[in-house]
């Protein structure tokens, strides 16, 4: 398994590389990709946004802006826990994506908000399970969101949250069902 | 009720309210004086406490305090006129020196690390001493020509009693060890001593005097 | 206890920490961020659902009016207890009515049950306290040694912010469907414009026979509304993510005359945030 980062020093955040390839390398051991993936995670420094995608499978892509990795109370500076939240929750995905059970999903940029969010959910559901601090209520409040605060959302976070095994189709099932009992 | 036309008596048979009442008018707005002038006090440590305290609900519950006490202030402004005192700042005042002194001391910590200190001075000495002071006016006043004193107090009394026991149980959770322990009876005595030489929150006779008969225990 | 709080002496516990706003204002990946509203670089904007960031911006945002709301706790807090009851200056100490008192206590109470609805708040959205960094610039606007200028800071500037704030996370939640946040953000909304009105009250009555210290004061509400315009964080644009609640202010007292005032204030101060910006850029990039 390699594990890439770049750019291979940071100028503009105080992110270490290593520590983030130490990171990456016990996630993708943890979430159990095949062993000879190779993996590269590409840190866009020049921006604080947040946002995190998948971009290819093979090789593996992960593309994140600098905020995704940021200590939110520390400027500039990695925080660990939010880290692992963030890779944990794409190579969970990669995962996914490369296991022909689970069926097609579209391209990361493809998703509707609510297949997005349905899909985190299942995702760090499945993180926090490996042992990792993960944040359920955040995770639920992103699916109330893009689903509806009601109590059909809520059952339906809750099976894709506690799942294993799910497809894409699963997921689209029950991301359209909450959204179909959506409160008039 | 068969009959409207007939005569009731003016106080029905439960009503067992009567005249006497150990307060005239000028010690009732004596008393009243000394009242807003620690209600002021209390209610402006507390505000002043909120920036000093980390603990998140001790932080919280004296910003909620405060304006208790500034209400109780505001209720004992405004009866100050009703008992004859047309210039309330004349009477807003303290009874002695001495509880200048206690309430120096009680506003005195301000450090983070002085919770417990703080909240040992506004709960476990002043306002239980407000609750007695309260009581005792409450139950010696006349019932029917004081009666809006009486509401004042009825109200405040109910404040006192709850913040009491809300501050009782926030320093209990504060208090782990037994320095913190030391720390809280120490503050308390010292406090206690004050409070002791200014004879209460209305000087000496704050709640009568239990030694004197009963011509005299209100004199 | 000192008369007069320094703003780096409040208290916290250790879940809290603080950021001086200035290291968010230079932080050098900001050189590379294109002016809001610009299309070539992608901006956060306007608060609302379609925002694929909006639950995680929102929850930002709230956790910022919670550290706010203690802020403006503290402040009215401290109201009560720096300055003495009286009509004037006594020996340097400035004085205040009684009744203007028992007004900032009433708002310690408001303030208060604020931080405990955005604590509530907090655990509906998944916000852990403290998961954000804190900066103190609303307290800093409390620390006026002047009464009348920590009024007008404090009521008009920093509670007017509020009501802006409150009204646009009031329809995000209705947008987005969320009764929890909805009622909240109204509730609260209520409490800030009886607070504007208080502030608004108490400049007119301090000042009436004072004309110079009224327009040191509304002077200093200026600098204040700038700084809290955070470089058109809060604005009339478009794509601003809190926008002037232009309605709210008018019940709080506003006239027409000073929102426009406010909303040539906030295009000020984005002006000179994207100057600062260019600055920086030419700095880092060369």
């Amino acid at each position: 398994m390699a594990v890439e980062i770049r750019p291979e020093t940071f100028s503009l955040v105080l992110f270490d590389v290593e520590e983030i390839r130490a990171l990456t390398e016990q996630l993708v051991a943890q979430i159990g990709l095949p062993r000879d993936a190779s993996v590269t995670v590409e840190v866009d420094e020049t921006t604080p946004l947040g946002y995190a995608h998948v971009t290819s499978l093979s090789p593996v892509m992960l593309s994140l802006e600098s905020g995704a990795l940021e200590d939110p109370k520390r400027p500039r500076q990695m925080d660990p826990v939010g880290s692992a939240d963030v890779l944990g929750r794409l190579l969970f995905e990669v995962r996914d994506r490369l296991d022909p059970a689970f069926g097609e999903a579209p391209a990361s940029g493809d998703l509707t908000l609510p297949e997005a969010s349905a899909w985190q959910a299942y995702c760090v559901g499945r993180l926090g399970r490996l042992g990792h601090h993960v944040q359920r209520q955040r995770r639920l409040y992103h699916f109330r969101n893009r689903h509806a605060f009601s109590d059909a959302a809520d059952a339906a976070f809750d099976r894709l949250w506690n799942g294993d095994g799910l497809t894409w189709a699963d997921i689209v099932a029950e991301s359209n069902g909450a959204l179909a009992a959506q409160p008039a | 009720m068969a009959d409207s036309k007939k005569p009731r008596a003016p106080f029905a048979p439960w009503d067992r309210r009567e005249i006497p009442g150990i307060f005239s008018v000028e010690e009732s707005a004596r008393r009243v004086g000394h009242y807003k002038w620690i209600e002021m006090r209390l209610f402006e440590v507390l505000g002043g406490w909120v920036a000093t305290v980390p603990e998140l609900d001790v932080k919280l519950r004296l910003g909620t305090h405060c304006y208790h006490h500034a209400w109780h202030a505001e209720l004992w402004h405004k009866r100050l006129p009703e008992l004859r005192e047309m210039n309330p700042e004349r009477l807003t005042a303290p009874p002695n020196d001495e509880l200048v002194a206690f309430v120096e001391a009680m506003t005195e910590p301000e450090a983070a690390d002085l919770t417990i200190e703080k909240i040992v001075g506004a709960y476990r000495v002043l306002i239980p001493a407000k609750i007695a002071a309260y009581t005792y006016h409450l139950n010696n006043t006349s019932t029917i020509t004081d009666a809006p004193t009486i509401r004042s107090l009825s109200f405040i009394l109910q404040d006192e009693m709850s913040d009491w026991r809300d501050g009782e149980m926030m320093l209990q959770s504060l208090i782990e060890t037994e320095d913190e322990l030391q720390r809280a009876i120490d503050h308390q005595a010292k406090l206690q001593r004050l409070l002791l030489a200014a004879g209460g929150i209305a000087g000496p006779g704050t709640i009568g005097d239990s030694y004197a008969n009963d011509q005299e225990a209100h004199a | 206890m000192r008369k007069s709080f320094p703003v780096e002496d409040l208290a916290r516990d250790a879940r809290f920490v603080r950021v001086p706003i200035m290291e968010r204002i230079t932080d050098p990946r900001n050189a590379f961020q294109e002016q809001a509203g610009s299309s070539s670089r992608r901006a956060a904007g306007r608060l609302t659902p379609e925002r694929p960031d909006a639950p995680d911006a929102a929850r930002a945002l709230m956790h910022g009016i919670f550290v706010g709301e203690i802020q403006a706790l503290e402040g009215a807090g401290r109201t009560c207890w720096d300055f003495e009851v009286g009509a004037g200056d006594e020996e340097g100490v400035p004085e205040v009515p009684f009744e203007l008192k028992l007004d900032m206590a009433r708002q310690c109470w408001d303030e208060a049950r604020h931080c405990e609805i955005s604590i509530k708040l907090s655990d509906h959205m998944g916000t852990e306290l403290g998961e954000f960094s804190e900066n103190t610039f609303l307290y800093e606007a409390a620390c006026n040694p002047d009464p009348v200028l920590r009024l007008t800071g404090v009521n008009r500037a920093l509670e007017g912010l509020a009501i802006d704030v409150f009204n646009t996370m009031r329809e995000f939640g209705e947008l987005a469907g969320d009764p929890i946040l909805e009622f909240c953000e109204d509730w609260m909304l209520a409490d800030e414009v009886t607070h504007v009105k208080m502030g608004s009250d108490w400049l007119r009555r301090l000042t009436v026979n004072d004309k110079d210290r009224q327009k040191r004061a509304l002077e200093f509400q200026r600098v204040v509304d700038k700084l809290f315009s955070l470089g058109g964080f809060r604005g009339e644009e478009e794509d601003s993510p809190v926008r002037l609640a232009r309605r709210f202010r008018e019940l709080a007292g506003f006239k027409e005359a000073e929102m426009d005032t406010l909303a040539e204030v906030a295009r000020e101060a984005r002006s000179e945030m994207e100057a600062q910006v260019a600055r920086n850029k030419i700095a880092v990039t060369g």
